[in-house]
This record gives C-alpha cells, structure tokens and sequence, in this order.
C-alpha cells in the first residue's frame, strides 16, 4: 500500500515527473543521433528505471514481499534475457549465412 | 541459522495459506500479469530477430512515424497511470468520490491513446504500410509494428473495458477496494509494456 504519513498521492505526482522527465531525455538522446552504442546503453538504462519506477510505485510492487517483487521481476528479467540470448544467437548465425 | 534470521525469512517468505502475504485475488493477478508479460517478451525478442536477420536496412524510426506524436501517447498513458494510482489509494482510504473521478480520468485517457493508435494506424496504412510490405524497407518492419502495437492496443481495449465496468460499480458502491486495486494493476501493467514497446521499436 501506499505511504499513508502525509499525503498518501503524493508518490504517484512525484513518480509522474520523474517519467516524463526521463521520457523527455530518452525523445532528446534520440533526436541528438548519439553513437549507436551510446544511445542502446542509455535507452535501456533508463527504460529500466521506468519500468522499476512502475513496478515499485504505481503497482506497488515496493510495498510487498520481497519473494513477489522477485517473482516478477526476476522471472521476467531472466525469461527474456534467456529467450534474447538464445535468439540473438540464432539471428547472428542466420544473417552470416544469409550475407554469404 | 539465528532464530531471527529465521523470523526474518520466514517474514519475507513463508507462505502458508497466504503465499506472498496477498490474498488469492493479487496473487493470481500477478501470475497473470507474469504470464502475458511473458507473451510481450516473446513478441519484443521475435521484434529483435526479425531486425537483426533483416538483409534490408531497418528504416529510421522518425522517417516514418512522428516522434512528437507518439511522444504524446506516451504521456497519455503515464498520466493514465498516474491517476489510476490515485484511484487505488482513494478506494483504499475510502475516498470513493475521489476513487471514482481519477477512474473516469484514466479511462478518458485510455480512450485517446486508442484514438491516437487508430490515426496512427490509419495514416501509416495510407502511406502503404501492409503486412506485405511497406515503402521504407523490410516487410518485417509493418509486421512487427503492426504486431507489436496490436496487441498492445487489443490490450489497453481490455483494460478500459475492466475500467468502465469497475467504475461503473464503484459509482453504485459495488466494488471494493480491492476490485479497483486489480483493474489497477493490469492498466499499470499495460502502462509498463509500451515502455518497452516505446523505447525498442520507436526510438532504437
């Protein structure tokens, strides 16, 4: 639940800032045309932060048991990165093959 | 093992008959939301196969799509959540005056970022975008927008149906706190896919 000392909305106000802000730094880096790299490493730095400020904040994931934070987000994180691992690999030997 | 450290684990992960200390209702809505989270990193892992196997080169993002206008739908969305936050705590407080406006402000935005999707889809369509093919590159690009931003969309129609009815009960006093916590959960949920949506297909 919610902090209920003070004004128990306010979480919600502030988290909105914080990802508008962060969506107004990821629309400049891109209209900036940073190196490539540079620019993959800090999207997904801060799409990251978006997704924990979510996560925690607005569904509340911050005020539950750590087993459920983790069952979520772990079990997302590491399904993707092993499907993405796998499937990085299959497109990297199919693109060789198709190049040559 | 200390006994504290065993209270303390026991705190953080005993089970019983409350696993994760939710009830029933939350903890089959995060199973849920697990599950068809999963379903988008299958899509957003397909997404990156295609781009990476594509022979042709992946157009640029911002030489097909305004930039700016999807910029705004995302902050449709981010502020959709923010007031879906505020209704949860409303309803939870007792507040359901208050729980049932910010209700009502969240499904007025989740009806424009549907409206702004249906332009979006229908200006790309007539420039030529198909499932086919497209006049800016690999016809993988229209089938991973299309998919992509489908299903997406498919899914924000969902929670604004579970939106409507939930505001509709809370209107007569029907529904309790926890009823508008769970539609709260899947429209965050929704919320949280087109940040990953936002960011790996629109501006990478």
């Amino acid at each position: 639940m919610a902090d209920t000392t003070g004004n128990p909305y306010r979480i919600y106000r502030i988290t909105w800032v914080i990802l508008l802000i962060i969506t107004v730094a990821m629309l400049a880096a891109e209209a900036l045309h940073l190196p490539r790299i540079f620019l993959i490493v800090f999207l997904t730095a801060f799409m990251m932060v978006k997704a924990v400020m979510i996560g925690g904040n607005f569904m509340h994931l911050r005020y539950e048991r750590p087993s459920l934070a983790l069952m979520v987000a772990g079990g997302l994180l590491i399904t993707s990165l092993i499907l993405f691992s796998f499937i990085s690999r299959e497109a990297h030997h199919v693109a060789r093959s198709l190049s040559n | 093992m200390h006994g504290s450290d065993a209270a303390v684990l026991e705190a953080h992960w005993g089970g019983g008959a409350a696993p994760f200390g939710a009830s029933w209702q939350k903890t089959m809505m995060w199973i849920f939301i697990v599950t068809d989270g999963l379903l988008f990193s299958g899509l957003l892992c397909g997404y990156g196969y295609l781009r990476m196997v594509s022979p042709v080169p992946w157009p640029r993002q911002s030489e097909v799509f305004s930039i700016p206008f999807i910029a705004l739908m995302t902050f449709i969305l981010i502020t959709s959540s923010m007031t879906m936050g505020t209704a949860v705590t409303a309803a939870r407080l007792g507040d359901h005056k208050r729980a049932l406006h910010n209700l009502v402000f969240t499904i007025v935005g989740g009806l424009c970022f549907l409206g702004c999707q249906a332009y979006e889809w229908s200006h790309l369509i007539h420039e030529g975008a198909r499932l086919t093919g497209n006049p800016w590159g690999p016809p993988q690009f229209t089938q991973a927008f299309f998919v992509l931003t489908g299903f997406h969309g498919s899914h924000v129609l969902s929670g604004l149906v579970i939106l409507i009815i939930t505001a509709i009960r809370t209107g007569m006093g029907k529904t309790p706190a926890q009823g508008v916590e769970m539609a709260g959960l899947y429209w965050h949920f929704v919320d949280l896919v087109w940040v990953f949506i936002f960011t790996l297909f629109y501006l990478l």
